[in-house]
């Protein structure tokens, strides 16, 4: 692909090393984002940046792509010291980025958004439709996306699939490094293994990828070399094939990770049926029958499926947002019809969205606000805010799910993604709901919190709290979940029992009828 | 980097505020250099009466941009404020020509029809963009012709005259040289400041201005505060009526033309962000400032009306070029 | 030219006799206003009306503006009234240039068309070739009149400003005109003149800081009354019984100032009888098929304290 760039580049060091990262670092403030990080990379291998969250990769990818400058330091690419200006300065010297927060421009169409950075023009120097449209077809077409339309709008779109788009529009012009600041994050099993397909391929052509995730099994299938960032510094960078998961996250954590918790060692017994759906249909989840499913207090129920299945949309159908054509809703037995997320709160159910981005978080306001939002009753008497309480219950709330922050004054935006998911849990444990709806709850968080969410998760349903949680991660509900429910084309296909959990086993139903699920995650 | 203790406790507010403060100090910074320009190349500028001027003038524009505030922070914008401003003086002006009332009452029954209708207005204006989701530049643009064919239509397009003598009092009254109109704009100034950091509400403004879907989500009526807010820009409109008359002790149907852009002027220029959730009405006060400073300084150094129009055409581009350096520097 | 008259004369007739298609055989006049929000206006249209119902032998067909400048709106009225055949066209002006083309298509269609409140341009009209008449004050003359009571009174050497209309409007391009006549004059010291767009509070604003500029003004021209009410506030709230105040118009809330002292004097146009008299002239003009000729004068009073 890049060949051509490739060979008109200077000769690159000996020990092939094209890309050298000296002593960087990068201040927020008092933040120390990055406080002196060295890597290299090598022409075409796969290089993994891994470290709990807040570890400072994004802000290094942020560097290298000329989202801001960075405070002291080098950098050299291909034998000359490099400070991008600009994230087209990046682009000119062979840089994409996929970033971990999207940049898509939610009212434009797909093919809009992937030619953005250079729309085609026809003999009039028009806008050429046609040919942007071609260009979008081929380019998803490429990464397997063959069943969305390229004039339909972003915002119709899903996370996932707007993830695909964004990887996308990377791919489709030629570059020396391509970075993909945690692609898999939304992604299921399917996608996720074409993704590592394209990169097995674009790798063969001489491109470096630098890869971010937090799925260390990821890493070891794919990756060359890993470096692993902790507070800010890389602490080392090892070859895959000479280091185990285990000594990896050893050196993220700085310390031996107890092993994970296994199973359910108290299984407690289960309560009345604290929501129940009978064939529901919404507009976004067309399936014949609807779905229908019973939850009861102290239960965790998972729900899985290939993107576009559905799953996003039965929490949406719960929560009031979409609202029902057909099909009934029980809490606590006795039907229920919500007509917005406010009925469906004052009901006891809360709802942790997958796009934290969008609809989590309010990234420009305080992170104390942001947990606050959907509790304002706990912190304010008769319409007056108490502010001191406000910040008490967000340091508390920070402080159970280890957030990693500077002050709870500072907005949500300065915190890393995985620390800014973290948020958007901590608003809606703060509610305490006695129904729990978790999309992706764990979306970009590092191992060693991803433990501590769901040991939280599953105390809450030791008191009581009936949750049902939707998740790409396979692993994520066979940990969680007392049995697990599984959707292919809107309708639910079959249900998983603990003892049967495998994923093998719930593959088997999510591929079971169904040769490609149509429509978007949303 | 360090993980926050509990020491943190009460942090918050304080340093939001000082946030806003420091905000505001480029937008004080531009109006302390005009000033400084202005009095030492004009001979009046800084005097008493002068200042009492200014604080005069600046009055209507005030109390205006503070409701505006409100509706820009939700990522709204309200075009009608001047035409109801006027629609709310002409049904309080015959409201208080009324035959057969005392002065005393006559004023209550004029500051009460004033509020009304400029309540009902703003009502009006939150209630058809909200419910609908139309965008409310074309709703308010709608309310503007409204308003002043309704305030034409009432008045028969006549100046209404002869109010209760007492009004006029309040009009031109002074405390120790500040306009007691001005104290009442600054108490509006105060109360606005207060419910946009220390209530519940304000802070659902701030955040529907930044992410409406957020906070729906979080359980909270948007379509309620959104009403709420435009209905606040039509109070201050209905209060900057009473002001006008109270002022020129006239009600006429076509005052106020122009103003909502003065007014949106004052609230954009005081760093308040056109799509919302970002400002605050402290800059609005000293955008407000700028306006009434620039207008009266290039008249006393003794520009042409058009130099003069230019020449606020420059400054309003400025301080919001100001202004983006200013937040990009803070972004940092 | 005289030619001219004749085919519009004969025409004129040709429209009579088309016309008479139209309700109960009663000429058409179609009468163009400038913007209602105006409470000039608004009164002179009010005038047309009863006018109409009092003389009862024509029908009227009003049309008024959006605002000041939009005469774009008067362009289309006249093509309207061409379309809909009337037997007379009767115009105020929003612009002195624009006007002049189409009124010259009415004139072409055999209307007759008057002109009266604001003159249309003599250089426009004469690269039109249309010769018409003027029906109307003399803005400037008036502006004069008001003038001249505040130069008796201050005599000469005295200080003044002056608070402008609309710029580019026609009469406040005359009253300005008007006002620095006597200026002249009387060897008035002219400190100041500024434009409040004929607004009250912007008339308060802008006096009330030129006050502090020249402490020593002496004498205000306002180019209207609603002006000179805001220029009225400002000196009482500055304090300053030693300052005189004329205006224009002689709008009813300015009554009881001139009374009281606080104006001086303003003018008076009628303008509430201008309009009808206008309608009357035209309608001689297609009842005898006599044109107007050059400027008719309507009368103009300077009104002060009795
Ligand atoms: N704009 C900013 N302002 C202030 N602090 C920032 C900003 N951006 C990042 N930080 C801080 O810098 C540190 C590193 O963040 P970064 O996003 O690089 O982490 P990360 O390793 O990508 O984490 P994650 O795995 O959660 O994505 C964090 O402590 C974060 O709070
Ligand atoms: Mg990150």
């Amino acid at each position: 692909m890049a060949a051509a760039s490739l060979a008109a580049a200077p000769a690159a060091a000996p020990d092939r090393a094209f890309l050298t990262v000296e002593g960087l670092k990068k201040h927020f403030g008092g933040v120390k984002a990055l406080d002196g990080v060295s890597f290299s990379l090598d022409e075409g291998e796969v290089h993994a940046l891994v470290g709990e969250n807040g570890a400072g990769k994004s802000t290094l990818i942020k560097i290298l792509s000329g989202v801001f400058p960075y405070d002291a330091g080098q950098i050299v690419l291909a034998g000359e010291a490099y400070r991008p200006l600009s994230p087209h300065d990046a682009k000119d010297h062979g840089v994409q980025v996929v970033h971990q927060e999207f940049n898509l421009l939610e009212h434009l169409t797909i093919a809009e958004n992937i030619s953005i950075e250079q729309l085609p023009k026809n003999s009039f120097g028009l806008l050429d439709r046609k040919e942007m449209n071609r260009r979008a077809r081929k380019a998803l077409d490429a990464i397997g996306l063959t069943d969305v339309d390229v004039t339909a709008p972003v915002r119709s779109l899903g996370i996932a699939h707007r993830q695909l788009v964004e990887i996308a529009r990377a791919l489709q012009s030629k570059s020396r490094i391509l970075i993909l600041d945690e692609p898999t994050a939304t992604l299921t099993e399917r996608e996720t293994k074409r993704l590592f397909d394209i990169v097995a391929g674009i790798k063969a052509d001489g491109v470096t990828v630098v890869f971010v995730s937090h799925h260390l099994d990821e890493v070891f299938a794919i990756c060359d070399r890993v470096t692993v960032f902790r507070n800010g510094k890389t602490i080392a960078t090892d070859l895959i094939s000479e280091t185990t998961p285990e000594g990896v996250v050893q050196r993220m954590v700085g310390r031996k990770l107890a092993a994970e918790q296994e199973e359910h060692p108290d299984r407690h017994a289960l309560g009345e049926s604290a929501l129940r759906l009978e064939n529901l249909v919404t507009a976004a989840n067309p399936g014949s029958t609807g779905v229908s499913l019973d939850l009861r207090y102290g239960e965790i129920v998972g729900i899985s499926g290939l993107v576009g299945a559905g799953r996003t949309e039965i929490l949406r159908g719960i929560f009031g947002i979409d609202p029902p054509q057909s099909g009934k809703i029980f809490r606590d037995g006795a039907e229920v019809r919500f007509k917005g997320p406010r009925d469906a709160i004052a009901a006891g159910i809360g709802f942790v969205t997958e796009d934290r981005k969008d609809e989590g978080l309010i990234l420009g306001m305080p992170i104390a606000a942001n947990i606050s939002l959907a509790n304002m009753g706990s912190v304010s008497r008769s319409g007056l805010l108490k502010l001191a309480e406000e910040t008490r219950q967000a340091v508390a709330s920070a402080a159970r799910l280890t957030l990693k922050y500077g002050r709870t004054s500072d907005p949500a935006s300065s915190l890393s993604g995985g620390n800014q998911q973290k948020v958007v849990l901590a608003k809606w444990l703060a509610r305490n709901p006695k129904v729990l709806l978790l999309d992706e709850p764990t979306r970009g968080v590092d191992v060693g919190a991803k433990a501590e969410i769901y040991a939280i998760l599953k105390d809450l349903a030791r008191e009581g709290v009936a949750l049902l949680v939707v998740s790409s991660e396979m692993p994520e509900l066979m940990t969680l979940a007392d049995r697990i429910l599984v959707l292919a084309e809107h309708e639910i296909q079959g249900e998983v029992k603990r003892p049967d959990f495998s994923e093998e086993n719930i593959l088997k139903l999510a591929y079971g009828q169904t040769p490609g699920a149509g429509e978007n995650d949303k | 980097m360090t993980t926050e203790t509990l020491s943190e406790t009460a942090a918050a507010a304080p340093k939001f505020s000082i946030r806003t403060v420091l905000h505001n100090a480029g937008i004080g910074l531009a109006l302390l250099a005009l000033i400084v320009f202005f009095s030492l190349f004009t001979e009046h500028f800084l005097t008493p009466n002068n200042i009492t001027n200014i604080l005069t003038q600046i009055t209507i524009n005030l109390v205006l941009a503070v409701g505006m505030t409100f509706v820009i922070l939700i990522g709204g914008i309200d075009l009608s404020v001047g035409s109801v401003m006027a629609f709310a003086a002409v049904v309080a002006g015959k409201a208080i020509t009324l035959p057969g009332f005392g002065p005393a009452e006559a004023i209550a029954l004029a500051v009460v029809a004033a509020t009304l209708t400029g309540v009902f207005c703003g009502f009006l204006n939150g209630a058809i963009s909200a419910y609908w989701s139309l965008p409310s530049f074309i709703i308010t643009l709608g309310m503007l012709n409204i308003a002043r064919g309704a305030a034409l239509q009432v008045s028969e397009a006549q100046t209404i005259y002869s109010f209760p003598f007492a009004f006029e009092e309040f009009g031109s009254a002074m405390i120790y040289g500040v306009p007691v109109v001005f104290l009442v704009a600054l108490v509006l100034v105060f109360i606005a400041w207060f419910v946009l950091n220390f209530t519940v509400f304000g802070r659902l403004i701030y955040g529907i201005g930044n992410n409406e879907e957020a906070v729906r989500l979080a359980g909270h009526s948007v379509a309620r505060y959104k009403i709420a807010a435009f209905t606040i820009c039509g109070l201050t409109a209905g209060i900057a009526a009473v002001v006008y008359m109270a002022r020129l002790n006239i009600s006429s149907p076509i005052a106020g033309i122009g103003f909502e852009l003065n007014a949106i002027a004052a609230v954009i220029i005081g760093g308040t962000s056109l799509s919302g959730g970002r400002g605050s009405v402290i800059g609005t006060l000293l955008g407000a400032f700028i306006i009434g400073v620039l207008a009266n300084g290039l008249i006393l150094i003794g520009l042409s009306d058009f130099m003069r129009q230019m020449i606020t055409g420059v400054v309003i581009i400025v301080a919001v070029i100001l202004d983006y350096y200013r937040a990009k520097y803070a972004a940092k | 030219m005289k030619l001219l008259k004749i085919a519009v004369a004969a025409a004129t007739g040709l429209a009579l006799l088309g016309g008479t298609a139209l309700a109960d055989d009663k000429p058409v006049v179609g009468l163009i206003m400038k913007s209602l929000a105006n409470e000039f206006f608004q009164n002179m249209m009010v005038g047309a009306e009863e006018h109409q119902k009092r003389r009862g032998d024509y029908e009227l067909k009003a049309v008024g503006m959006q605002n000041e400048t939009d005469f774009e709106s008067q362009i289309n009225a006249v093509e309207n009234f061409i379309t809909q055949g009337v037997d007379a066209i009767v115009v105020a002006p929003a612009d002195s240039r624009a006007m002049v083309r189409p009124l010259k298509k009415a004139m072409e269609a055999g209307i007759v068309v008057v002109n009266f409140d604001v003159a249309l341009d003599e250089e426009a009209k004469k690269q039109q070739g249309v010769e018409l008449a003027f029906v109307g004050p003399d803005n400037r003359g008036g502006a004069k009149l008001a003038g001249d009571a505040l130069g008796k009174k201050l005599g000469e050497g005295g200080n003044v400003v002056i608070i402008e209309g609309n710029p580019g409007a026609d009469n406040a391009t005359q009253r300005r005109l008007g006002f620095e006549d006597s200026v002249a004059e009387y060897k008035l010291d002219l400190l100041d003149s500024r434009t409040a767009h004929w607004e009250t509070e912007e008339a308060n604003q802008v006096f009330a800081t030129m006050l502090t500029a020249h402490p020593d003004i002496q004498g205000v021209m306002a180019a209207n009354d609603s002006m000179a009410i805001g220029v009225v506030k400002a000196l009482e709230s500055a304090g300053r019984t030693d300052i005189e105040v004329v205006g224009f118009d002689n709008i009813p809330a300015v009554g009881p100032m001139i009374e009281d002292g606080r104006m001086l004097a303003t003018v008076d146009q009628f303008g509430t009888d201008m309009a009808a008299n206008a309608i009357d002239m035209a309608l001689d003009v297609v009842s005898t098929g006599e044109q107007l000729q050059g400027w008719v004068k309507t009368p103009i009073e300077l009104v002060t304290a009795k």
